[in-house]
This record gives structure tokens, C-alpha cells and sequence, in this order.
């Protein structure tokens, strides 16, 4: 008898340990469109979910390839968590052929993280191509701005909480702190561009607004003559003028881009271009949000100086 | 006695449930008062953040902004920050664009052709664009239409109108109208309408959107110059496997007359696909598949149409598109005909034999992009007729110069070269040596899906 009452209870006690495990095991699986939200993703969920991104920090987003290997990741996903604004329309035709009810459009795993976002750049006037590839709801270029972090994550909890809501606390304890963090390096970037509050900086493709705006900074103009329309030698030499009068010191430029052409005009100009990290993973060392962040603030504070 | 004790015990009991009843009132007090701290801190932070200067922007004057999805309401309604932040639902849809927005994405896709070509190839009817030899006109101009039909569903309409003949009158045609199902289980998906067949790499892609100015030779001969479209059902599955693998199967009437014509649902024409696709790399990709159409002629013989796909593209880190891409396809196809067999030599048919009759052809293309706006490419085709006898082939090397991406000019030389005179030597022409200078403009006007490999 007491035999059995023993092996009763380690049996009991061995269930008990693996039941949380196999439960655990099971993470969510979670597919970003771009890398920032990969980044942020991870951050919000932590141990709870695998993330994937169906892009790299070094493509351009607006063109990216629908393959058929972004429809293999996203054919498991739980989760598909995008940017909208038109950003990523293409990531439609690559769920298209994932064959996952859980992610069209409209069902719960579908997580789009620009609501309640208030867009730059909205066009107050009637929008065509003649314009470029402009993008007629605003500026879709908004993920690396650090004062919308809070907004962009808490719709990833949101999100991530309606195909799992008993994870709900976890994730909105996980979302606490990184926002702690994210708040305390924010007051330290805040103090490395205080001395360069107001300078001016050209870029070549209008995807750092959000971040200069947060920043202080001022975008004078852009390389590319009309968005997504490679510059003319005419408007060329127009910035160049432009940045001589104002005495701009940068060109900010994708890694996407072409930075020979960038460091041309620098030249003539006086100034720097250098690759800025447009993206998690755009450049070496910005392989998370916060490090993304951290290579923009410390790389143009010292350009600027 | 008993009602003593009775009393004595629910004495006891509430004297212990009412310290422990206290206890907990106090932890759920403490934990409340801990949570309202906690939301305290969040809306100061995101006070904090928030409230960072932001400089005007300089000319051009930045817009007014667009009320934000799920507008603020007034702070003296007493919501906090934090409810803000909530998203409302329904979860996703498509974006708030404004008044006016329509409930799917329309789009206008403009393709003109035209070639120049000897006077006897003209005669003879025996160009790649057959019947419009030494003609410039609009090959396909057409309207799509598409979008959620409901959450379970997607539909895309494309109605098409193109020049078919020499100066005639422009044709009106459906060209595709399909509704694809999305939410079925075990990963499959349904398709059905009036569609392009997802039979090889080509014939899925419209005019303005074929790699090259006209549709390979092989797939022209053996499928039309259209190629397969037909009204009917396909199903495909993506298996949940560690490597990508698309299963189609598909059944339709049967109306291409090219390669079937029975056009009926008594004698079905079945389709079926599967393909793969591999990552070399981060810079490398390979596609490959595998296809057949099975189906009746109008002559109640059976007909069966295999093909296989190759597709590799190469695209430098950072490149915003491929530098080298590879194309390549095969088809081969089995059918009965009916012969016409004269025993005895006067030249009379004597009696019909059934044969089984099969042919062949392939084309490979190569296409470098070096810039942005320039690539050149050269295309080799060879390929039997699997209506009579003898084969061709051809090499047609090209330029294409976009300005964007949407709107792309090109020019082709298309040498071609017939072993036999049969069926290209109408009107007294002849067509078995064609040399033609090929041209395209083609322009994209709204909404247009992004394209897959």
C-alpha cells in the first residue's frame, strides 16, 4: 500500500511538471512582413512565439518578390502581422497562396499595426502616378519612430491576445518592459540630439520622416525627384544648390538605393551620405529595434556635429 | 443538544470564513491599487513620449492629416490615452482611404504590339502576330477588377478588348472571372470561373505581363495563341511540409479548340500541377513544376498535354530587382487522331485508322538586367506542330526600357525558320523563313496585384 501511494504521487508529480512543458511547447507562430515588426513582435511576445519576417532589413519593402517560399512560412502561420498604409499590399498575394484561412483578410490572425497611428504626409490634394509611387493614404514609413512604439505594440498585443487570450497578461507584461526600456534610451537619445535639434538633412527616398520629426530634425528634400523615380540630373544639381544655401551636412540614403550616386552629390555639396538603418537588419549592429534605433541616433549626431 | 452544536458549529465556520473572507477583500484591494499604479506609469510614459516637439516641416506645406483609424474623441470625454491606443474592431480591413472608396481595387492594363515583316510573310499569314503582319495595334487592353468578395472569399474579373483581326472591329471578351475560396480546411483553396489555367509558368500570365513581347512558340502552337482559358474548377493544396509543394487538380469543359474543342462536362477536360520552389541562398531562387491537361478534341479523341517549368532568378544583395533570370519550358503531347488511310492507291479513302500521334517543343530564355530601367534578353524556341508535320524554331533577342514600373517599351529581331511549307504558304506567300522586328508598349493605370515569381 505504501508502495502504490508512492509511485501514485511521483507519477502525479511527473505529469504535473510535464503538463505546463507540453503546453509551453506549443509556441505561437508568428510571421512579420517587415523586420521591425519581427522585432517587436519578439519583443511583445517573448517565449511564447517564433517569429519569421517574409522581408530583410536590406530590401526595399514597396518591391518586395512574392515567392513562393514566403507562402511556405506564412502556410503555418498563426499569425501574419503587417504595416499597412499599402506598404506591403503584396503580402495579399503571397497569402493568396499560403492556403491559411487563419490569416486572410479579416480573420483574427490578421494583425495590422498601423490603427490609431496618426499618418505624415497625407496628401491634401488629388493624388496620381504623375506623382510617383506616391502613397495616397500618408506616409507608411512609421515603424521606427520610438514615440509610436507604444501604439504599435499594444496592437500587437491585441492582436497576438485574440488567438490567444489566456497569454493575454504575458504579453502585456512583456510589452511593460520593453516599453521601460524603450522609454529609458529614449531620454538618452533625446540628450545625444539635443545638440543637433533643427539641422537639416536631405534623404534620398521620404522614409525617415516620422524618425527626424521625433528627433527634432528637419527633411529639406530628397533625392528622388518624385517617389520611387530615380533622380534627374537636373534636379541633381538643384540639391546640391539647395544644400549648399543651407548648409546641410547629410544625405541619408537605403541600402537599397544607390549610395554612389548619393556620395556624389555629397561631395559636390560638402557633405556625408552613409546607409542609414531604414529597417531592423538595414545595416550591421541594427539587429533589433532598439539597436536599429541606437546605430540612427549615435551615427547622424555625430554627422550633424 | 444536537441544534447546540449545530449553531456552535456555523459559529465556527463563520468565524473562520470571516477573516479569511477580510483576507481576501484586502489582496484584491492591494492588486487593484497595484494595477492602477501600474496604468498610471504607462500613461505617463506615453504622455511623455508623445508630448516631444515636434519642428515645422519646411515647403512643401505638409497636408492636414487624415483623421487616424479609429479617430481620437475629445479629451473632455474622459477617455485616457491608453483606451486610445486600443484598436476597435473588426480586426483588419482594408485601410480607411476616404470618401468615395470603393469596396475593391480596379486597375486598367494597356498592351500595344505591333512587328514588321517581309511582304510574302504577310501574304502568307505567317508572322507571330498571324493575320496582323506589318500592323501596329492594340493587342489587349484591359479593365481588372478584384478584391474580397466576403471574409471567405476573393474574386478577380478582367474584362479585356483587343484588335483579333486586320483593321477589324475591336473584340470584347471576359478574359477571366473567378471567385477563389480562402478559408477551406486542410489547406486547400478552390477556384471557379472562367480562368487561365495554371498549367506551366506562361500561360497563367497575361499579355502585358509575359517576359517577352509574344507568347512562346511552343505554348502558341500547342495551346493557341491565347493559350489554356477555360471555364470550370481547380483545387489546389499547400501540404504543411518543410518544402514548399503546390498540388492542383482542375476540371473544366473543354473548349480550347487548339488542343481539345469536346466542350462538354459529360467528357471533362482534367488539369493537374505541382510545383516546387527552392531557396539557393538569399540571392538565388529555382521554381520548378510539373503540369498535364487531359481532355477530348472536338473529334471525340483523346488528347493529352504534359508540361514542365523551370524557373531561376538571381538577385544581387540589396538589388531592388534580379540581375540574371532563366526561363524555360516543355511541353509534349500525346493525341489519337483519326487518319485517312487509302488501301488501294486511287487516291480515295478507303478507311479510317485511329493513331496516336505525338510532338514535342520547348523554349529557354535568358535575361540580364544590369540597370534599373534596362534589361536584354534572348529567347530560343523549337517545337513541332501537332496538327501536321514538321517543326520550327526560332531566336528572338530583345531590349525592354522601363521609365517605371509601370509603363515598359520593347523592341525584338524574331528570326524564325520552318522545315516544311505546309499551312504557311496561304494566298500564294510563303512563311518558311519569317524575319520580324517586334515592338511593345505597355502601361499600367491604378491597381495592379504585385507579381509572383
Amino acid at each position: 500500500m505504501r508502495r502504490f501511494t508512492f509511485v501514485a504521487g511521483a507519477a502525479l508529480v511527473v505529469l504535473s511538471l510535464l503538463v505546463p512543458s507540453a503546453h509551453a511547447a506549443r509556441k505561437l507562430r508568428v510571421v512579420a512582413t517587415i523586420p521591425d515588426l519581427k522585432s517587436l513582435v519578439e519583443a511583445v511576445g517573448g517565449d511564447l512565439v517564433e517569429v519569421d519576417s517574409l522581408t530583410r532589413g536590406t530590401q526595399n519593402f514597396h518591391e518586395a518578390e512574392v515567392r513562393p517560399s514566403m507562402m511556405l512560412k506564412l502556410r503555418r502561420a498563426d499569425a501574419l502581422v503587417e504595416n499597412g498604409v499599402e506598404l506591403d499590399a503584396w503580402a495579399d498575394v503571397a497569402v493568396l497562396g499560403a492556403n491559411n484561412p487563419n490569416i486572410v483578410r479579416g480573420a483574427a490572425g490578421r494583425i495590422e499595426i498601423s490603427r490609431g497611428i496618426q499618418l505624415l504626409e497625407v496628401p491634401s490634394v488629388r493624388v496620381d502616378r504623375s506623382m510617383g509611387d506616391v502613397h495616397p493614404l500618408g506616409n507608411p514609413h512609421f515603424s521606427l519612430d520610438p514615440g509610436l512604439a507604444p501604439i504599435i505594440t499594444q496592437n500587437i498585443v491585441d492582436g497576438l491576445a485574440r488567438i490567444s487570450p489566456d497569454d493575454r497578461p504575458a504579453f502585456e507584461k512583456n510589452r511593460q518592459a520593453f516599453l521601460d526600456q524603450l522609454g529609458h534610451e529614449m531620454e538618452r537619445w533625446m540628450k545625444i540630439m539635443e545638440p543637433v535639434k533643427g539641422a537639416k538633412v536631405v534623404a534620398y527616398h521620404p522614409d525617415v520622416i516620422y524618425f527626424l520629426t521625433r528627433f527634432g530634425l528637419v527633411q529639406v528634400a530628397t533625392l528622388e525627384d518624385r517617389p520611387g523615380i530615380p533622380p534627374s540630373p537636373q534636379h541633381l544639381v538643384q540639391i546640391i544648390r539647395l544644400m549648399k544655401a543651407d548648409g546641410v551636412k547629410v544625405i541619408l540614403v537605403e541600402p537599397w538605393n544607390d549610395l554612389k550616386l548619393a556620395q556624389r552629390v555629397a561631395d559636390e555639396a560638402g557633405a556625408k551620405a552613409f546607409v542609414f538603418a531604414t529597417a531592423v537588419g538595414a545595416v550591421k549592429g541594427a539587429d533589433n529595434y532598439i539597436a536599429a534605433i541606437e546605430f540612427n541616433v549615435t551615427t547622424l549626431a555625430q554627422a550633424l556635429k | 443538544m444536537r441544534a447546540w452544536a449545530v449553531v456552535l458549529a456555523l459559529s465556527c465556520v463563520a468565524s473562520i470564513s470571516a477573516p479569511a473572507a477580510a483576507q481576501e477583500a484586502e489582496a484584491l484591494r492591494k492588486e487593484i491599487e497595484a494595477l492602477q499604479k501600474q496604468l498610471q506609469s504607462v500613461t505617463e510614459r506615453l504622455q511623455r513620449l508623445e508630448a516631444q516637439p515636434r519642428p515645422p516641416q519646411p515647403a512643401p506645406a505638409a497636408p492636414m492629416p487624415a483623421p487616424a483609424l479609429g479617430a481620437a474623441p475629445p479629451a473632455s470625454l474622459g477617455i485616457s490615452p491608453a483606451d486610445l491606443a486600443r484598436p476597435r474592431q473588426p480586426f483588419s480591413l482594408y485601410q480607411q482611404r476616404g470618401a468615395g472608396q470603393l469596396l475593391f481595387d480596379m486597375g486598367v492594363a494597356g498592351d500595344f504590339v505591333g512587328n514588321l515583316t517581309q511582304s510574302n510573310v504577310e501574304k502568307a499569314g505567317g508572322g507571330t502576330f498571324a493575320g496582323q503582319e506589318n500592323r501596329f495595334f492594340p493587342r489587349e487592353v484591359e479593365l481588372g477588377l478584384f478584391g474580397q468578395v466576403d471574409p471567405y472569399a476573393y474574386a478577380e474579373v478582367r474584362i479585356e478588348a483587343g484588335e483579333a483581326s486586320r483593321g477589324g472591329d475591336l473584340n470584347v471578351t471576359l478574359a477571366e472571372g473567378a471567385v477563389t475560396m480562402l478559408t477551406l480546411p486542410f489547406g486547400t483553396q478552390a477556384k471557379f470561373g472562367q480562368m487561365r489555367n495554371r498549367f506551366g509558368y506562361t500561360n497563367l500570365i497575361h499579355e502585358h505581363d509575359l517576359p517577352w513581347i509574344d507568347r512562346p512558340n511552343v505554348l502558341r502552337n500547342f495551346l493557341g495563341d491565347e493559350g489554356l482559358k477555360e471555364k470550370g474548377l481547380e483545387v489546389t493544396i499547400v501540404p504543411d511540409l518543410p518544402f514548399y509543394l503546390e498540388g492542383l487538380v482542375g476540371v473544366f469543359n473543354g473548349d480550347n479548340e487548339t488542343a481539345f474543342g469536346r466542350g462538354t462536362l459529360r467528357v471533362p477536360m482534367f488539369t493537374g500541377r505541382l510545383r516546387t520552389f527552392l531557396e539557393l541562398g538569399d540571392a538565388s531562387a529555382l521554381q520548378l513544376g510539373m503540369s498535364v491537361a487531359s481532355g477530348e478534341t472536338g473529334e471525340k479523341r483523346r488528347d493529352t498535354v504534359l508540361g514542365w517549368e523551370a524557373r531561376y532568378k538571381y538577385r544581387p544583395e540589396g538589388w531592388l530587382h534580379p540581375l540574371v533570370t532563366l526561363t524555360s519550358e516543355a511541353i509534349y503531347a500525346l493525341r489519337r487522331v483519326n487518319v485517312d488511310v487509302d488501301t488501294d492507291g486511287d487516291g480515295l479513302t478507303d478507311l479510317i485508322k485511329k493513331r496516336e500521334r505525338d510532338r514535342f517543343g520547348w523554349y529557354a530564355g535568358l535575361e540580364v538586367q544590369p540597370l534599373r530601367r534596362w534589361a536584354a534578353g534572348v529567347r530560343y524556341d523549337w517545337s513541332q506542330f501537332p496538327d501536321r508535320p514538321g517543326s520550327e524554331r526560332a531566336i528572338e533577342p530583345y531590349v525592354s526600357f522601363w521609365t517605371s514600373e509601370f509603363l515598359r517599351f520593347r523592341l525584338a529581331y524574331k528570326n524564325t525558320t520552318r522545315d516544311h511549307r505546309d499551312g504557311f504558304d496561304l494566298n500564294g506567300g510563303t512563311a518558311r523563313k519569317v524575319d520580324e522586328v517586334l515592338f511593345q508598349g505597355t502601361f499600367i493605370l491604378g491597381a495592379h496585384p504585385a507579381h509572383p515569381f
